[in-house]
């Protein structure tokens, strides 16, 4: 309740600037990120929207001043009281004709600018560096096309917090466990696609919103003036938990990225080092179900559920399922290469091989899925290699 | 309910006009307005006046319907955080708040107020096809009862939003979808009904003198509307038809994988889904052009360019808005031409006022 009396007490704090809100803007014009108006962003593009956007919002405040002023002006000094007569015309081809032109005019005059910010939005032509964004249900995938770099991008508010039972931070689903980063001053294009339903990778601050559909790619490019952290979110309906998967962008100085990229380099190949190394080696199995627990929550209990139960008619159970109870094979299978025609992904690029053995491992020992059934990194390999 | 003949022709009109013959009258009451009891009396009912009536009834139910679940939307939304709903249950509730509303509460309600008017307004005994618009609202009542009920099926209702893009709806969908689908087409074939029954009322039961362009402006707007929704209601059809078979006969429509596109089904929404906005925006902009005048005590200014207008509005929306996808922004176009677009009504909509 106490909550519910701040958000009301703010909210009504907010009228007086909502009533004089055109001139507070115009004064502000590129300062502070407004809560109420569109913001200005980090990109000259969205600099170019915000001025587009500024510039029809004053037509609109012109045009609605002339026609309610003539409006309420002429209710007030016709009216009955006043001993007024209605006039009895009611045809006038010139009015017609002048309220058709000049409407046409000032949609003209608002086309021609709009038209060319649209251009130079769709203009991806030669950038300095492209990332492949592929939205799945629920997260991103980023994929620097000139390295070996490529991760998922995960939301990192707490369960906690979304249960009520932690106290919200200030970007409550608007963090994530890994964001992507981009060097300032440099044409990053952004290739957008999807692996399962659409999604759509929206960044206001960069003024680019696109719909990552599956089985075509979309493009969309955005140089970043000044470094910082920019936060945005899916805009597509995409299913059960649309509102979790946030997208967070850090854009870097160039110096700073390219230390960044050489440090994220090194780790790609220290974990393809320790993924071989793995092969030769057994987990123990409280050590597989204790990673195992991990990887499933962080992964699997989007849609199966932490207890395993799934959401009948919608996503299955893993507790007390065959395939969790007998085919082995069948399972790390499905984990690895997804079921095509469902919503159950392809994991196999997502987790590695060690994860993938303690996560299956898991699901076949918790819940009461008592198999006692251990499946190790080598086990996954060979599923993986086709033996 | 006597015959339009029966108006027109003063022969006939004789024994409702003048007590000329009192045995004449006795049983052409009994044989005319002999209206049964109870429940029989709505199921039955072909005047237009009773349907109109169930049509508002029913249109208000249903927007207490859809409002209760937009209240438990809001409830939600209310606070961050998880309060009184799943996500899953969350998203059903919106799809079906937005079909309600747009099905089972805009379109009824003015298909009411066209059955009550349009007769009245253009001199008509009753709508030209009466039985039709018995049947076109009898099995709306079927077609929201398929449609509420999936909410209690295991995985729970239709929870792709109101617009289903495909694969959210398709692939990635609960097995309510079928529910969705039959539902949709019940609610399709309604609108239709409805839409011919208009369409035939007006092009051959208006009174003599009553020419086009005596015809009240809510008259015409409706008349507008009911092209639209025979252009368009087809389209739905198809487009809900191909999600069905995409989901549960192996289709390929909109499924890249199999050489369909996703994009498409919104191109193919869209060319129901704009002209659908004006489906529900027309009658009101009648309505408005009867009230105003008629409070304002003066003839609608520019009259016939209203009527013009709202030709124009039909065709422009039917064949240039709907295949540009205008509400895809994000998707694939920009948003220059839905500026535009919603200019041109804006000022039609002033004129008319």
């Amino acid at each position: 309740m106490k909550q519910l009396t701040t958000v009301f007490a703010k909210w009504c704090s907010s009228i007086p600037i909502l009533l004089f809100s055109p001139l507070l803007f115009a004064q502000e014009a590129s300062e502070e990120a407004s809560s109420l108006n569109l913001r200005r962003g980090a990109t000259d593009i969205s600099g170019q929207v915000y001025d587009l956007h500024m510039l029809m919002f004053f037509i609109c405040v012109g045009i609605a001043v002339v026609v309610f002023g003539v409006m309420f002006a002429s209710m007030y000094l016709h009216r009955k009281s006043r001993g007024a007569k209605p006039a009895n015309f009611h045809e006038n081809v010139k009015v017609e004709i002048a309220w058709t032109v000049i409407p046409f005019l000032i949609l003209i005059f608002m086309a021609v600018p709009a038209a060319n910010t649209l251009i130079a939005m769709e203009d991806t032509s030669e950038p300095d560096m492209t990332v492949l964004v592929t939205g799945s249900q629920w997260k991103w995938h980023y994929k620097y096309m000139d390295s070996d770099v490529e991760f998922y991008s995960l939301l990192a508010t707490q369960r906690e917090q979304i249960e009520n039972k932690f106290q919200k931070t200030d970007n409550y689903l608007l963090e994530v466990d890994r964001p992507l980063v981009i060097p300032t001053g440099k044409k990053v294009r952004f290739l957008i696609t999807s692996d399962d339903v659409i999604h759509s990778w929206w960044v206001p601050d960069f003024a680019v919103k696109k719909d990552a559909n599956p089985g075509f790619i979309n493009e969309s490019w955005a140089k970043v003036n000044e470094p910082g952290i920019y936060r945005g979110q899916c805009a597509e309906l995409c299913g059960k938990d649309h509102g979790y998967m946030p997208v967070v962008v850090i854009a870097k100085e160039p110096a700073e990225f390219e230390k960044w990229m050489g440090e994220q380099e090194e780790i790609v190949r220290k974990a393809k080092e320790e993924e071989q190394r793995l092969l030769s080696m057994n987990m123990s199995m409280d050590e597989l179900m204790k990673e195992g627990e991990r990887v499933y929550n962080a992964t699997c209990a989007a849609c199966h559920m932490p207890n395993g139960e799934g959401l009948p008619g919608v996503f299955p159970a893993l507790k007390g399922s065959k395939m969790a109870l007998e085919d082995q094979q069948g399972h790390i299978d499905i984990v690895l290469h997804g079921k095509s025609g469902t919503a159950m992904q392809a994991f196999g690029k997502m987790l590695s091989l060690k994860e993938i053995a303690a996560v299956v491992t898991y699901e076949r020992n918790a819940w009461g899925n008592k198999t006692g059934d251990m499946v190790q990194a080598k086990d996954v390999n060979a599923v993986a290699n086709g033996n | 309910m006597s015959k339009a003949t029966e108006v027109i022709s003063p022969d006939t009109s004789a024994p409702h006009s003048g007590q000329v013959n009192g045995g004449h009258l006795h049983d052409d009451h009994e044989h005319h307005d002999h209206i049964p009891k109870g429940i029989t009396r709505w199921l039955f009912t072909t005047n237009h006046k009773d349907i109109g009536t169930l049509y508002l009834w029913f249109a208000f139910i249903m927007f207490l319907v859809g409002g209760a679940m937009a209240m438990v939307i809001r409830a939600e939304l209310f606070q961050p955080g998880l309060q009184i709903v799943e996500p899953n249950f969350f998203n059903q509730m919106t799809t079906v708040h937005g079909l309600i509303m747009v099905f089972g509460a805009v379109m009824p309600a003015f298909t009411g107020l066209a059955n009550w008017l349009i007769p009245m307004m253009i001199g008509a005994p009753d709508m030209a096809l009466p039985r039709m618009n018995n049947w076109s609202f009898w099995i709306l009542p079927g077609a929201f009862l398929i449609l509420l009920s999936s909410l209690f099926m295991e995985g729970g209702g239709p929870a792709f939003g109101w617009t289903f893009y495909a694969p959210l709806s398709t692939t990635y969908s609960g097995d309510s979808t079928a529910l969705f689908v039959f539902s949709i087409h019940i609610m399709g074939i309604s609108s239709i009904m409805g839409a011919i029954n208009v369409i035939v009322t007006i092009f051959n039961m208006r009174a003599p003198g009553m020419t086009w362009m005596k015809m009240p402006l809510f008259v015409w707007t409706w008349l507008i509307t009911a092209f639209l929704l025979i252009a368009v209601m087809p389209v739905l059809a198809g487009a809900v038809t191909m999600v069905l078979t995409d989901k549960f006969f192996g289709t390929s429509f909109f499924d890249a994988a199999g050489g369909g596109d996703p994009v498409m089904f919104q191109h193919i929404f869209w060319f129901f889904g704009h002209p659908e906005v004006y489906i529900m925006i027309l009658p009101a902009f009648g309505i408005i052009s009867q009230i105003v005048p008629t409070f304002s005590r003066k003839q609608l200014f520019g009259c016939v360019y209203g009527v013009r207008h709202g030709v124009d509005c039909a065709a422009l929306f039917c064949c240039m808005g709907s295949p540009y996808v205008h509400h895809g922004h994000a998707g694939v176009h920009g948003n220059v031409f839905h500026v535009c677009h919603h200019a041109y009504l804006g000022a039609y909509w002033c004129k008319s006022v």
